[in-house]
């Protein structure tokens, strides 16, 4: 092919993907720069761009095995030599299986749903689905198989069980489920005209089924409305999540909006799927996946509108399409009902028993960030499990605080930040799929394998993600004991934890801290610095701290010091007077020394960038400690007294410069400076210790500052008491 | 061993002259195949393609995916196998409706507009016969998805392409053979 050729099927390619007529022409306009005969070679191929395509549409009975019809059948028949007949669907009264069919219930995109008759080893009425789009049977079938056992287990009076599945005779995959009449959620609650309350309470019983699946191990990868049934029982409207198994089976090809087009393969139902299952890596989703659906569906039911517009989705082609749901933020469904025209707006505020300015009052604010968080971009920031969205609207309906709140600024930046990285972690995907390539033949041997123990790695992630979000629950209703209970049971910290687990661990490990329980709440804190991955740099800092002094607290030196070396291996010689604080903490061997030097000058070095009337006490006390530890008295009161002349001072720093002063002044012999010294510390201590230690702030002072002052007031005394006693006794 | 086997084996160590071998192979167990199911089966009973080529493939090496790579390669042949069934079927079909006796049908006689399914299938057939010397590549990938029914996966793999590729190549050879086609035809 001629370079030239090229140049106009590059170009080609690259206008097909702008849709938009203008743009497209000012794309071409620009990409062609004047070259009147590339300019018309290429407008010539897009001119026959959409003939083409129907031409080879027409042909797509033979184009795409799925889609292959009577047509393309009759033609094999022919070839075999053989009549023609009807193709198209199963016949009625015909048996499939063990099954015979009695009438056509439904039809979809991706198969027909049937009425079925069982009639061993009981006679019962079931839906019977035949999958239309040609797949591979065996491998849907054995797919299926694989998770049969987990199916199995999964007994919920709102989850229609799949029974059975095989191939009819004409080579198509179908399933058996329990019978189910039902209409769409959506549609159920609009013809009844729900209101938002009720809405929720039936969206809670939704997500009480898939949390019991997900305890099962099975994950749904496809909710929609289509797929959660509501029928009545009694009188009460009970809804029915169908279709379990089956996305996994089918790979997740089956959906009732497929979408096919002539450079793209199947898609899901796009407004439904998680900005990972858009990805299409395939290998990677988990129970946050139908989280996220879950988060779809509440805004649906909400606002009468999915977060993105399946329609705007999909003629917005593929590569955009990831791309909107990967980063793209909806709407606040708050907003979505506000930007809504007038007709609509009266429609869907009616149909869920209200007036427009009520609807949207009753969306502003708790309900907006519930629906945010279970549709936030990254999983780990969802919420934990289906359990935990549930509990956060029931918390809504009770009129208690919820545990969805606004993103904060630095999150947002953050994720600027990391929204740029994945240019990144593209190419080395890249890298690790050429390296897979190359074994191939010992993957596939070693996937069935990985398969299975997968399953079991997912379910214990599954169990304890449970218990974390318990946890979340009962540190929400101060029920610390319960949670703290909870907590240590947990086996294994969530590989990628969200900011949720980790405040469940803090706020633990913090009441376990003001009560003194110190071996404890240095478990808790321990765990809490491994899975604080998310939080704001300011908030892990104060981790840190209050982590060490828990663990110096609790005694156990060799704890700390593990502690220690991790601070130091994190910050390394980063300038943070607080993480330098509590790696001080404890005395320190002169390898330790060594390993804090970079730390401590770099956080010297930018004391002296700080413009003096915003410099603290804070600011200063820990090059104080530092040069103490290293043994150099003199700079050590020096520094300890340009803290004390800060007018920005704190009681517990205070007390801190106080003790350290002491130890300074009685290394250097000056015995009386020194008693007078931790005279003044030991007051201070024991006034707040008297009073009550509490959660404290930032100004007057956190527990863990308190704790941190007495650590050294008591090493201080230690010392110079000690010696005093010696001295007595000689 | 069987000979299919041994043929998939050899197109495994990249022997191309294996998959021609593999055809006729493939071919004969396909015709066999479509007879064997339409005798034993009463009417109202469907035969699908891609089913048909599954199950030929399970016959001739007896096992599922278990080598992603000779599966390929089967489907790579199990689709010059269809195009040539679906030719020879359209060619008489097409000779029928022109008055029959002649081998083969004057496709100048042919309209874009109006063609039936098989006049579509001989159009893009001959089509195809030009694209091979125009631009090979092109012309594989079209056979193997018009003909053989391939995903753009299946035709990556089967032609050690990126799926970015395929996929680009897939839209321009349509256009391509589009454009010959009605440049051709009235």
């Amino acid at each position: 092919m001629s370079p030239e050729a090229q140049v106009e099927e590059a170009l080609c390619v690259a206008a097909l993907n702008v849709p938009d007529p203008l743009v497209r022409a000012q794309f071409l306009e620009r990409a062609c720069a004047g070259d009147a005969r590339l300019r018309a070679a290429v407008e010539a191929l897009l001119e026959a761009e959409g003939e083409a395509e129907s031409f080879f549409a027409r042909g797509r009975a033979v184009v795409n095995g799925p889609e292959l019809d009577a047509q393309a059948a009759e033609l094999l028949r022919q070839a075999a030599g053989m009549a023609t007949d009807d193709f198209t669907d199963e016949q009625l009264g015909s048996r499939v299986g063990r099954y015979r069919l009695l009438q056509k219930i439904g039809e979809g995109g991706c198969g027909t749903v049937y009425l079925a008759e069982q009639a061993e080893p009981v006679r019962r009425q079931v839906a019977l689905k035949v999958i239309k789009l040609g797949m591979d049977t065996k491998s849907v079938i054995a797919r299926f198989e694989a998770e049969r056992q987990a199916l199995a287990m999964m007994d919920h009076p709102n989850i229609a069980r799949v029974l059975d599945a095989g191939a009819t005779e004409t080579g198509r995959p179908f399933f058996v489920m329990e019978l189910v009449r039902g209409t769409r959620i959506t549609q159920y609650c609009n013809e009844q005209n729900f209101d938002t309350e009720r809405r929720l309470k039936l969206f809670i019983k939704v997500c009480h089924a898939i949390q019991h699946a997900h305890q099962k191990s099975v994950i749904h990868r496809d909710i929609k409305p289509s797929n959660i049934l509501v029928t009545l029982q009694d009188g009460e409207p009970v809804p029915k999540v169908i279709d379990f198994g089956i996305a996994k089976a089918t790979e997740g090809r089956l959906t009732d909006t497929t979408l096919l087009t002539s450079v793209e393969q199947f898609v899901g139902t796009p407004a439904y799927m998680s900005p990972e299952q858009a990805d299409n890596t395939g290998m990677d989703v988990d129970t946050r996946s139908d989280i996220y659906s879950l988060g779809v569906l509440l805004y649906e039911l909400l606002t009468g509108r999915t977060p993105f517009d399946t329609k705007m989705l999909m003629q917005s082609g593929m590569d955009a399409m990831r791309r909107t749901l990967r980063e793209q933020e909806p709407q606040l469904p708050s907003t979505m009902i506000t930007s809504m025209r007038r007709t609509e707006l009266t429609l869907t505020a009616g149909q869920r028993h209200a007036e427009p300015p009520k609807l949207i009052s009753q969306l502003i604010g708790d309900l907006d960030w519930i629906v945010m968080k279970a549709l936030d971009k990254d999983r780990n920031r969802r919420y934990e499990t289906a359990n935990g969205l549930a509990m956060d609207i029931q918390r809504f309906l009770d009129n208690e605080p919820v545990v969805a709140r606004p993103p904060s600024q630095a999150y947002r930046l953050k994720k600027l930040v990391r929204r740029n990285k994945l240019t990144f972690i593209a190419g080395a995907a890249v890298a690790v799929a050429l390296l897979i390539g190359l074994g191939l033949s010992t993957w596939l041997f070693l996937r069935e394998r990985a398969s299975n123990e997968r399953e079991a790695r997912l379910r214990a992630a599954a169990e304890d993600r449970a218990k974390i979000t318990q946890a979340v629950m009962f540190v929400s209703q101060g029920k610390f004991e319960e949670a703290d209970g909870v907590l240590n049971q947990v086996n294994n910290f969530p590989a990628d934890p969200t900011l949720d687990c980790a405040s469940a661990f803090r706020s633990v490990g913090e009441w376990l801290a003001l009560q003194g329980r110190w071996p404890q709440a240095s478990e808790r804190y321990a765990a809490l610095i491994k899975v604080d991955q998310l939080d704001n740099p300011s908030q892990i800092i104060f981790d840190y701290q209050a982590c060490g002094v828990v663990l110096a607290a609790s005694g156990d030196r060799p704890d700390y010091d593990r502690f220690w070396q991790q601070a130091v291996t994190n910050f390394d010689s980063m300038p943070n007077g607080s993480i330098l604080l509590a790696g001080l903490l404890l005395p320190l061997d002169k390898a330790q020394i060594e390993r804090l030097k970079p730390m401590a000058a770099a956080t010297e070095k930018l004391i002296h960038a700080i413009p003096k009337n915003r410099q603290s006490e804070w600011t200063l006390m820990p090059i104080g400690l530092w040069q103490y530890r290293r043994g150099n008295d003199g700079a050590a009161v020096q520094w300890c007294q340009r803290a004390r002349e800060q007018s920005l001072r704190f009681p517990p720093c205070d007390a801190v410069v106080d003790a350290t002063l002491a130890m300074a002044y009685y290394h250097q012999g000056q015995t009386n400076e020194a008693g007078s010294e931790l005279v003044q510390a030991r007051q201070l201590v024991d006034a707040k210790f008297k009073s009550g230690l509490d959660r404290g702030r930032a100004g007057a002072g956190f527990w863990f500052d308190w704790v941190y002052a007495r650590q050294l007031v008591r090493e201080a005394g230690a010392r110079i008491n000690c010696d005093a006693a010696r001295s007595e006794s000689k | 061993m069987s000979d299919v086997t041994q043929i998939l084996l050899s197109v495994g160590r990249g022997e191309s002259q294996a998959a021609e071998e593999l055809f006729p192979l493939v071919y004969d167990e396909l015709r066999r195949l479509a007879a064997a199911r339409m005798a034993r089966e009463a009417a109202g009973h469907t035969l699908q393609p891609t089913a048909l080529v599954h199950e030929a493939w399970l016959q001739l090496v007896g096992s599922g995916d278990r080598n992603w790579n000779n599966r390929a390669h089967f489907f790579g042949a199990a689709a010059d196998a269809m195009r040539r069934i679906l030719i020879d079927n359209a060619r008489r079909k097409a000779a029928l409706k022109h008055g029959g006796g002649q081998e083969r049908v004057a496709l100048e006689h042919l309209e874009i507009t109006a063609a039936t399914p098989d006049e579509h299938v001989l159009l893009v057939d001959e089509a195809l016969l030009w694209l091979e010397k125009e631009d090979p590549e092109k012309a594989r990938i079209v056979a193997l998805k018009f003909f053989g029914g391939l995903t753009n996966e299946e035709v990556a793999g089967n032609m050690n392409l990126g799926l970015r590729t395929v996929k680009r190549h897939w839209v321009v050879a349509k256009i391509k053979l589009f454009r010959w086609i009605s440049e051709r035809k009235p």
